[in-house]
């Protein structure tokens, strides 16, 4: 443990608050997350300079000394593979029709009855979410339900949809370690294989899934059709719903599908397969974007001007800050600070750490605070079933369900809400989502308390 | 281009609008001519024979002859009392114009659009500019339109009209100027790539017609209709378009509409073709 001035520490923490501050306030102050990080992360690396807390390392790499800059080696790389690979290999499937397909083929599944469309939409956003991301899938079910309820007339509930949509998908989210990226930082950090996770996981998405749904039904009054007339008609109004629209090739349809059910197979065998898990996650994630990407080989360049680079810089620039917050002790001192909440013991410590994880991630970006907590709980050296690691990957997830800004999938439910001139204001959100949230939250804390 | 924007367009396209049949259900045609009582008769049976596919023995013809309206007006009173499902004409009753192929004629100029019946317009009896195959049957019918996609009356007229083991073309023709002019917009767009946006709006202004006629086909074939079902669905300039394709398929009924609930005279594509294509009949709706 090397030592740092109290002042520097001081410093270091004032920049860490205004930096989660700045990101609290990123639709305020009309920057990307990726600027805002970045800022901080020049910043940060500047004075850690200044006050010698780094210093170049020289590292062999195959038996070469190698020189590295002190940003490279406080980035984890392996998340950063991962979200980059998952990300080129759900937009290249994308275009094969199959997400599309499913969902349409559900929609005509459920005969357009409101409440079998709710149970359908609610599940497929949360296997989405699971298998895709959030946003992806918020996005998928969410316009998917815009025209589907505005075919079937019952404009009156998208709204309940929407609602139910958004916030499932952070339920969704916590289904495997590749759902989110808080379950990547953590379980990454925790050393929670891919099947683990699920097994442990699973459970209470079913259960939280359900509550979810049920709850909706009640509060948005979405009920069944009456009769065999309005059956008929219903039916006859999805039928119009072409599943097969979107697909430009049969080929690379079922190309897209086997590729789909190999991916979801790697990762859950990564830990255990022979070499692959010498190279990790991130490997079999870029491995299977490079293969979907032959499809289109001569236009590949379209899906690298898609990626979200804001979020892969802000994640760069993320992890730099956490590493000089190391450097400085700041996360030293947050681990103090926390010290009384963990020692609360096997039973209160993981709720308390859950529920100031939920309300820290309802007002500002989730990830920082994964990061940031996934270093501090590292450093004690807990074991990756500890439920304390578990209490912050469900409350960084659930947190994002309190208010609109805590997660991007809620932001782009909202956004959808407001593309159809529905109102809803921020209280509004708030309003409608809390039950959700307590249910979801008071469900999760039982079931890492107890069941864990 | 938003994710967001990608999957709703995806969504959206794939939300086809289908086709219902509704069959037609003509009881009572009223054939309003400008002839003498016995020209009028023979004038209904020609039609009638002419029109042996919506013809029931239940179905009421009623010959007008000329000397039962002396004005617009009391033609409007003629369809008032008769209240027929149908009405048969022609161009320029009352009227020597006909020499002269700039109009329709006062009477079926007001009759389109005054009431709600469809009307049949024959070849003028006088003129002899019906094409030989004329007036004989209707085994090849058109229904023409510039909008075809969710327009289930145009589809059931034109089924309506055709002959048992006939053909029943749906035709959709997008006008090309617009598109054009369009094209040609979007090409001082910088942000919009013109080729891209040429290539897929052409593509998809025809798919959605072409989706459509598909619906139709499947909708005749569970109702276990003898008729077989024709597309055309092209960019052009639409009366030369039209002409051509009426000679090349030997069309013996043109199907269209005539209103527009936007303005008091005849629908934009309706008028012209009325005035220019004497050669074969056209149904009005």
């Amino acid at each position: 443990m090397h030592h740092v001035p109290t002042h520097v520490t001081a410093i270091f923490t004032v920049m860490l608050v205004a930096m989660i501050l700045c990101l609290a306030l990123e639709e305020k102050i009309h920057a990307k997350k990726s600027v805002i990080v970045g800022v901080f992360a020049v910043v940060a690396l500047f004075l850690a300079a200044f006050f010698a807390l780094v210093h170049p390392e020289t590292v062999a790499i195959l038996g070469h000394p190698v020189r590295l800059p002190v940003y490279i080696p406080g980035v984890d790389w392996e998340v950063i593979a991962i979200i980059l690979g998952s990300s080129i290999f759900v937009d290249v499937t994308s275009k094969s029709g199959l997400f599309t397909w499913m969902a349409i083929k559900l929609t005509k599944l459920s005969g357009g009855d409101p409440l079998r469309l709710l149970i359908f939409y609610g599940v497929m956003t949360v296997v989405f979410s699971a298998v895709l991301n959030n946003v992806t899938a918020m996005i998928i079910v969410g316009t998917l339900s815009g025209v589907s309820l505005g075919k079937l007339g019952r404009m009156d509930k998208l709204l309940g949809f929407l609602l139910i949509e958004g916030l499932l998908t952070n339920v969704g989210g916590l289904l495997t370690l590749i759902s989110s990226v808080p379950n990547i930082i953590v379980g990454n950090a925790a050393g929670i294989s891919f099947v683990t996770f699920f097994i442990t996981a699973s459970p209470y998405v079913v259960v939280a899934t359900a509550a979810t749904i049920g709850l909706g039904v009640r509060l948005f009054d979405i009920r069944p059709l009456a009769d065999d007339a309005a059956r008929v008609e219903a039916r006859g109004l999805v039928a119009g719903l072409d599943e097969n629209d979107g697909i430009e090739s049969r080929g690379f349809f079922w190309f897209g599908t086997a590729m789909t059910g190999f991916f979801i197979a790697a990762m859950a065998s990564a830990s255990v397969m022979p070499y692959i898990k010498e190279l990790g996650l991130g490997y079999v994630a870029l491995a299977f974007a490079a293969i979907m990407l032959t499809r289109y080989k001569s236009t590949a360049d379209r899906f690298y001007q898609a990626i979200d680079w804001d979020l892969l810089a802000f994640f760069g620039g993320l992890f730099i800050v956490i590493n000089m917050m190391e450097h400085a002790l700041v996360l030293e001192l947050i681990g103090d600070l926390l010290k009384p909440i963990l020692a609360l013991g096997e039973v209160t410590g993981p709720a308390a750490l859950m529920v100031a994880s939920a309300v820290a991630s309802s007002v500002t970006d989730n990830i920082p605070l994964a990061a940031m907590l996934a270093k501090i709980l590292g450093g004690m050296n807990l074991p990756p079933d500890s439920p304390f690691w578990w209490a912050v990957i469900f409350g960084a997830n659930l947190g994002g369900n309190i208010t609109p800004i805590g997660s991007a999938s809620t932001l782009v439910a909202v956004t959808i809400i407001h593309k159809y001139k529905l109102s809803l204001s921020f209280a509004d959100f708030v309003k409608a989502a809390i039950p959700f949230a307590l249910i979801q939250l008071v469900l999760a804390a039982l079931y890492v308390l107890f069941l864990l | 281009m938003t994710k967001l924007d990608q999957f709703e367009s995806t969504f959206r396209a794939a939300a086809k609008e289908t086709y219902t049949r509704t069959p037609l259900k003509i009881d009572r045609v009223l054939v309003a001519t400008d002839l003498e009582p016995v020209d009028a008769a023979r004038l209904t049976e020609a039609a009638r024979r002419f029109l042996v596919a919506i013809d029931r023995p239940e179905t009421v013809w009623e010959p007008l002859a000329g000397s039962a309206f002396d004005s617009v007006q009391a033609l409007l009173e003629q369809v008032e009392a008769h209240k027929p499902d149908l009405i048969v004409t022609y161009r320029h009753l009352h009227s020597n114009a006909w020499h002269w192929p700039y109009s329709l004629g006062e009477h079926l100029d007001v009759l389109t659009q005054a009431t709600a019946t469809p009307i049949l317009v024959l070849p003028h009896p006088d003129a002899g500019r019906g094409l030989p195959h004329s007036v004989q049957d209707t085994n090849v019918v058109m229904a023409i339109t510039d909008h075809l996609v969710g327009d289930a009356r145009l589809v059931d007229a034109a089924l309506g009209f055709t002959a048992a083991g006939g053909t029943c073309w749906l035709s959709h023709v997008e006008r090309a100027a617009d598109f054009e002019r369009y094209i040609d917009v979007i090409s001082k767009i910088p942000m919009i790539d013109t080729e891209t946006a040429a290539e897929t709006i052409n593509a998809q202004l025809l798919k959605e017609p072409h989706d459509y006629i598909r619906s139709c086909r499947a909708a005749i074939e569970a109702a276990g209709l003898n008729v077989s079902i024709e597309e055309i669905v092209v960019m052009g300039r639409r009366i030369e378009e039209y002409t051509r394709l009426i000679e090349a398929h030997e069309v013996d009924l043109l199907v269209m509409h005539a209103k527009d609930e936007d303005q008091l005279a005849m629908h934009g594509l309706a008028y012209p073709l009325a005035v220019e294509l004497r050669q074969i009949p056209l149904l009005m709706l």
